[in-house]
């Protein structure tokens, strides 16, 4: 095993991780503002690659153009799950919740299949996306490159707006009480769209991500990594946003390192260990890595 | 406001305030900028706010997830006078040092009377004509509760209106102009703070007199 062999997993373990931070970001955003998993998140995910698809070979818009229309895509529908499975149900046990975002994720992908059928579809992207960059005796692809760097930026623009701009503090204080953040003069709903806007254009960002590196997509794409993302955020702490982020670059680090540096024939057990990884993450740390240990809400 | 737990003190804060609808009734407030009365049952609770009420809820309910400097600033959610919200932070740290001192400390990491101070703080810095206040010496050792009386005291001074729900009926009627007894649900007396303090059946009832 050399140590370009090494490294060259470790870049892989950072752009998976990326996608699935990407991901769970959303899952821990929209979890600290409704306290519900929003089971449709995976399909936001997919919604985001084919629509990338959709710009690239339909459209023939230039890649970047195709990123701000994923980007739109996302958080419009987004705010349509907020309005659709989940507002209507505010209030409603928690169950009921899970239930209708269950619901939404399965009509989604039963539409996918009907509109567009279940057959994978390959993805072309430009060529100097597919151009090899070498540092030292690593090589990786210009895509590989795109992927990491865009979730860094966003990842830190995330992080700054919700820290320090006046709708990221009453998004905050939406999040911990709405009763409280609306004698503040804050409209709530607003809040609770915003978040699932956000969470869901970054999930739509990944989607769009994974479809330019892999050349392949399916209207059931989003179903494993949108369980890993949703297993990164619950190993960061739910409702933490750098928890979702650290939970993401943990897991797809493990991932790619489980599968790269044991022998081939553990590779089968590529799920098996994530899900175990998560198991032993909450014996050791119940909250997670990130997360608040005392949890209140009025 | 006086009366017993369960007598609907909070619920008529909390309907004020627009977290609750009315069930029947109206509830209206000083003329807005076109000079009619401005129905509160009919506004959001977001709204209210810019009409000048705040609410400072029972259990300070400061938020944790916030800093002491961002809980006092969202208090200012609605406010775009930037200039003036800094003077009016500045003047309430001056008035509470310890929100000076602690204010990059969340909320939850101050003391009960210290989040008390900036519960008021953060409900004030709406500039509201009308502050409502919920059992503001809930928790608190006696000599806070003191502290806390002074600064309603000084508030009124200043001539902020208060509507003060209290269960320490003694010291309520004490700083009181008007006061309301509320039994289940209904208003059974009302007069001056001094009228009410003297008042027999609120001796027997609240204030502890044999």
């Amino acid at each position: 095993m050399t140590s370009t062999y090494v490294l060259s997993q470790v870049a892989n373990g950072l752009i998976l991780g990326s996608m699935y931070a990407l991901i769970a970001i959303g899952f821990s955003m929209i979890y600290g503002i409704v306290r519900l998993i929003n089971f449709a998140h995976g399909d936001v995910f997919t919604i985001g690659a084919f629509t990338t698809l959709a710009s690239i070979a339909l459209l023939s818009l230039p890649f970047p153009i195709a990123f701000i229309v994923v980007v739109a895509v996302g958080a419009f529908v987004g705010m349509l799950i907020e309005r659709i499975a989940f507002r209507p149900m505010r209030g409603a046990p928690q169950v009921t919740g899970f239930i209708a975002s269950l619901a939404l994720a399965i009509i989604l992908e039963s539409l996918a299949v009907m509109t567009i059928s279940a057959q994978p579809r390959t993805f072309l992207v430009p060529d100097y996306l597919n151009a090899l960059v070498r540092f030292g005796g690593l090589s990786v692809r210009v895509i590989d490159l795109v992927i990491v760097g865009l979730a860094i930026v966003l990842m830190i623009a995330l992080v700054l707006f919700v820290r320090f701009t006046r709708v990221g503090v009453a998004m905050r204080a939406t999040a911990e009480n709405y009763d409280v953040a609306r004698l503040m003069g804050i409209n709530i709903n607003r809040m609770i769209m915003l978040a699932f806007a956000i969470g869901s254009a970054l999930a739509a960002v990944s989607g769009f991500m994974w479809g330019s590196k892999y050349g392949q997509i399916s209207p059931f794409m989003g179903l494993l990594p949108g369980l890993k993302a949703f297993v990164a955020a619950v190993i960061g702490g739910v409702g933490s946003i750098p928890g979702a982020m650290l939970g993401g670059y943990v897991l797809g680090m493990s991932e790619v390192l489980f599968v790269g540096l044991l022998p081939p024939e553990y590779s089968g057990f590529r799920n098996a260990f994530v899900f175990g990884t998560l198991i032993v993450v909450l014996l050791i740390m119940p909250n997670g890595l990130l997360g608040r240990s005392t949890e209140t809400r009025a | 406001m006086i009366g017993a737990n369960g007598a609907g003190k909070t619920t008529t804060l909390a309907t004020i305030s627009g977290l609750l609808p009315p069930q029947s009734g109206k509830i209206t407030f000083q003329p807005d900028h076109d000079g009619d009365r401005i129905d509160l049952g009919a506004t959001r609770a977001e709204q209210i706010v810019k009409h000048g009420i705040s609410h400072c809820p029972e259990g300070r309910q400061v938020f944790a997830a916030l800093t002491v400097a961002e809980n006092l600033r969202i208090g200012a959610y609605l406010r775009n006078d930037l200039k003036e919200i800094e003077r009016d932070i500045a003047r309430i740290q001056d008035q509470f040092p310890i929100l000076r001192d602690r204010a990059a400390l969340p909320g939850d990491r101050l003391s009960g009377g210290e989040q008390m101070m900036l519960a008021i703080g953060r409900a004030l810095m709406s500039r509201p004509k009308l502050l409502l206040l919920d059992e503001p010496s809930l928790g608190l050792a006696p000599q806070l509760v003191e502290q806390v009386f002074d600064i309603l005291q000084g508030l009124r001074e200043e001539g902020m209106t208060i509507l003060l729900v209290e269960q320490n009926a003694s010291m309520a009627l004490d700083i009181a102009d008007r006061a309301y007894v509320l039994e289940a649900g209904r208003i059974v007396l009302s007069g001056t703070g001094a009228d009410l303090a003297g008042n027999a059946d609120v001796q027997r009832a609240y204030l502890g007199a044999a």
